[in-house]
């Protein structure tokens, strides 16, 4: 009986040796907490570069659309022949640097979208500080091309940037310049990007032309603050892409301000 | 100042005291181990009873004695395993209370109530199974033994409510209802609306079935170790029954459990998109090529065991050619289901790779590829099923040939239809080819039902080529049923895994951060580590408490009911 334990034991341990064995042959990711981002007056390009590797695979949640080939260009790859986003993003359009484009990129996703690709990009800027979007220019421009973002480009007032889920970026200053003013708070958070209102803007997300008919001031405050609370029939393709950050960005004035000029939208 | 504001400054106040430390392995580390080999001991006692119970009503309702015996010999396995359930359970809530004190006082304010019922049930539970166990020879005949099966049900209904109320603990960690924010004071979260959170009842389900595997692959290798310590013939052939009844009930229930999988990854993708994509193409992209090759093994060795224990049932020569078919299918569907597609991985990679899939093989990592191969696999480890059950028997109805060609039919159209959308999921949007994998299942899953109704009736008064040779089974088909215990439970601390870790830095998903230096979620090489410690440590226990069971039982025989304690012990 001695035999048949130890062929037992054998196989027990030989089996969870070999499944440990095989768990760590494979790429080892390790999921990490989003770290403060200090970018320093002397920051380096290798530094821009690193850090932008950071929230591009991280807070920044790239990844979720870009390198799938299916809902956005590769842009660490070759795209149609085009190279990696650092070797194409100087032709992309006349006039504009490869820095120019990705910034505006970021700021009005909708401005360049590319031919076979639904506009679905949410305004980077308003999601993330401008140190961490500065670096993710550094670190696309990297792929490919060559590096000239340098700390004069990040804003003074945002030497540092913290990473944590609902702090928003704006480096500190009041969003929308403290405005309650319903129309300088829709510029100053893009809904224009996605959404239609008075005959301006994109129709990727819901037009709010009449938004008030369907939603009361309740729903818009919820739905601003969790966008995912609800969904407006039509548009499930598109859940989870509106920002979760608007709600932590304005004030509580600010909010209701917005929740009431929507609703006012019979 | 709102009471809110308050709680917020109190818990900033408090954050020094936030986490304590383990020494040695660290808090994570303790927390970790602790809550899995609970877990893996509460599947235990919660699979188990579900089918002693089924098996008590078969031995009831099918006058089959050897039945009720294999029943109360699962019970036995019970009674120490309840104690081993509440000691690391109690270990679990200690751990927790002292290494993760905010977290623990934030849960408890929301839960308390539903945590006084948990320990009341699982006191109730108790008894019940000493009474259930207890009262087994007392209360053998007529109304009474159907009141003693009666206490059966009463022990799966506690169990499964007990697990619902800890279900209801971690799926509020993964899925707080939306309105509950980093502010929201947990005084006013009223307890149903954290019960009643999106993957509860998907992770329930899912438990259920998964502890139905998980008890029967302990069971078959509680017998396959019986088997190979078996001293007569009799005795042999009892734990060789005992081995496949623990093994048929386990395949049965896995074959089902992919689909309450879809279930739970679909209500995380709607709750939400970014915790899914985490889940599927983010860092634990990797889990899932390990958990295919997992898959795998199951269904190589659980066909494999079907296969060699042909060998002692006569009749089954006839069917023994097709087996190498079978297995190439099986192989086949084994290497589509493991190819990777979406990886997490660094600009030298994808340059490397010539892109973000493999040029070739790309094209067997999505979807439509992998659904058709886990589907065939399916409906292979079923036509292996069949041959079994068909094995010693000749139908004699005179629509036999008519009955074999109609299943053979209903084989080949579900393979034809998994095929179908298999290939036309590469030609239509994302969207469309998601809706595809439910007429896949829908094939499959009706091809088992009717082909088995036809089965059932066709073999009624079916001819007999010779009894099943239980015991004639040689010892290696015995090791494959200790490495499909193994990989089951594995496999189980490895979903745990992804379950927890999609949180990432989460206590409560965007609710509660982590701050703790271990708030990083590891990568699964440590996580593997974890796991196959955690399994160890299971396995070296349940050892043990079978090892009790068997002390238990010869006090009972050299009590000097000798005639019957060997038939206790056989059959």
């Amino acid at each position: 009986m001695w035999a048949t334990n130890a062929k037992i034991v054998g196989i027990v341990l030989g089996t969870l040796a070999l499944y440990t064995l095989i768990a760590n042959k494979i790429p080892q990711v390790q999921s990490e907490v989003p770290q403060a981002l200090t970018l320093g007056a002397n920051v380096t390009p290798e530094q821009l570069v690193a850090a932008g590797q950071k929230v591009y695979t991280g807070i920044g949640g790239c990844t979720t659309c870009h390198g799938l080939g299916e809902r956005a260009p590769n842009l660490l790859t070759d795209e149609k022949g085009q190279g990696p986003i650092g070797a194409r993003c100087g032709k992309r359009e006349p006039g504009k640097t490869c820095k120019q484009y990705l910034y505006e990129s970021l700021d009005n996703p909708t401005a360049f979208v590319v031919s076979g690709y639904q506009p679905i990009m949410p305004v980077m800027t308003k999601q993330l500080s401008p140190a961490q979007v500065w670096s993710v220019i550094a670190f696309l421009e990297s792929q490919g091309g060559a590096v000239d973002v340098s700390a004069s480009d990040i804003p003074a007032s945002s030497p540092t940037s913290t990473t944590s889920p609902g702090g928003g970026g704006g480096g500190g200053t009041a969003f929308a310049g403290g405005s309650t003013d319903p129309k300088v708070i829709i510029q100053a958070a893009g809904c224009l990007a996605c959404h239609k209102l008075e005959g301006q803007g994109q129709v990727i997300a819901p037009d709010l032309t009449h938004v008030g008919s369907r939603r009361d001031a309740e729903s818009i405050r919820k739905k601003i603050l969790d966008p995912a609370s609800s969904v407006t029939k039509g548009y499930e393709k598109l859940a989870g892409i509106m920002p979760k950050s608007f709600g932590t960005m304005m004030n509580a004035a600010q909010l209701e301000a917005l929740a009431q000029y929507l609703a006012a939208h019979k | 100042m709102t009471d809110s504001a308050l709680l917020l400054l109190q818990a900033a106040a408090d954050s020094t005291h936030a986490y304590g430390e383990f020494p040695v392995i660290g808090a994570r580390a303790f927390v970790w181990i602790t809550a899995e080999v609970h877990l893996m001991f509460a599947a235990f006692v919660l699979g188990v009873p579900m089918f002693a119970v089924v098996t008590e009503a078969i031995g009831i309702f099918g006058g089959d004695e050897r039945y009720d015996r294999l029943s109360k010999e699962f019970t036995r396995l019970l009674l120490v395993a309840y104690s081993a359930t509440a000691i690391w359970g109690a270990m679990l809530v200690f751990g927790l209370s002292t290494l993760y004190p905010r977290f623990w006082a934030y849960l408890t304010t929301i839960f308390a109530p539903s945590m006084w019922l948990y320990a009341a049930l699982f006191f109730i539970e108790s008894f019940t199974l000493y009474l259930y166990y207890y009262g087994w020879d007392r209360w053998k005949k007529g109304r009474a033994k159907l009141g003693h099966w009666t206490l059966g049900i009463l022990l799966n209904v506690w169990g499964t409510i007990v697990m619902f109320i800890a279900n209801a603990w971690l799926t509020y960690m993964m899925s707080p209802p939306r309105d509950i924010t980093p502010t929201t004071d947990p005084t006013t979260i009223k307890l149903w609306h954290a019960i009643a959170n999106a993957t509860w009842m998907p992770i329930n389900v899912h438990r259920v079935i998964a502890n139905v595997v998980f008890g029967g692959a302990i069971v078959g290798a509680y017998a396959s170790y019986r088997f190979l310590a078996a001293r007569t013939d009799e005795e042999r052939a009892h734990y060789d029954w005992m081995g496949y009844v623990g093994n048929f009930i386990a395949m049965s229930a896995l074959i089902v459990l992919p689909f309450a999988g879809y279930w739970l990854g679909r209500e995380i993708y709607q709750y939400d998109q970014s915790m899914g994509i985490t889940m599927m193409g983010g860092f634990m992209s990797w889990l899932w090529v390990i958990q295919a090759f997992l898959i795998a093994v199951l269904f190589l060795t659980g066909n494999y065991y079907l296969w060699i224990g042909m060998g002692r049932i006569p009749g089954a020569e006839r069917f023994r050619p097709y087996t190498k078919y079978l297995l190439i299918v099986l192989v086949l569907g084994a290497i589509v289901w493991g190819t990777p597609h979406t990886m997490i991985a660094d600009s030298k990679e994808l340059a490397a790779m010539g892109g973000s899939h493999h040029p070739f093989l790309g094209a067997l990592g999505v979807m439509s590829a992998k659904n058709t191969a886990v589907n065939l696999m399916i409906l292979t480890t079923f036509l292996s099923f069949l041959l079994y059950r068909r094995a010693n028997t000749r139908p004699v109805v005179p629509w036999a040939r008519t009955g074999t060609i109609i299943q053979g039919a209903m084989f080949a159209v579900a393979a034809g239809v998994v095929l179908f959308y298999g290939i036309r999921g590469y030609f239509v949007e994302a969207i469309v080819r998601i809706g595809f994998s439910v007429y896949q299942v829908l094939a499959v899953l009706s091809c088992i039902v009717f082909v088995t109704l036809i089965d059932i009736l066709m073999t009624r008064g079916a001819q007999s080529l010779g009894a099943i040779r239980w015991g004639k089974m040689p010892p290696r088909s015995q090791y494959a049923l200790f490495i499909l215990a193994v990989t089951f439970t594995w496999l189980m601390g490895l979903m745990g895994f992804a379950r927890s870790g999609i949180r990432q830095y989460w206590h409560v998903w965007q609710v509660m951060q982590d701050t703790s230096k271990y708030a990083a979620t590891p990568a699964l090489g440590y996580a593997s580590k974890m796991i196959s410690l955690c399994v160890l440590i299971f396995l070296s226990l349940v050892a043990f408490v079978f090892w009790l069971g068997g002390l238990a039982e010869k006090s009972t025989f050299v009590a000097g009911e000798g005639e019957q304690g060997a038939r206790h012990v056989g059959h």
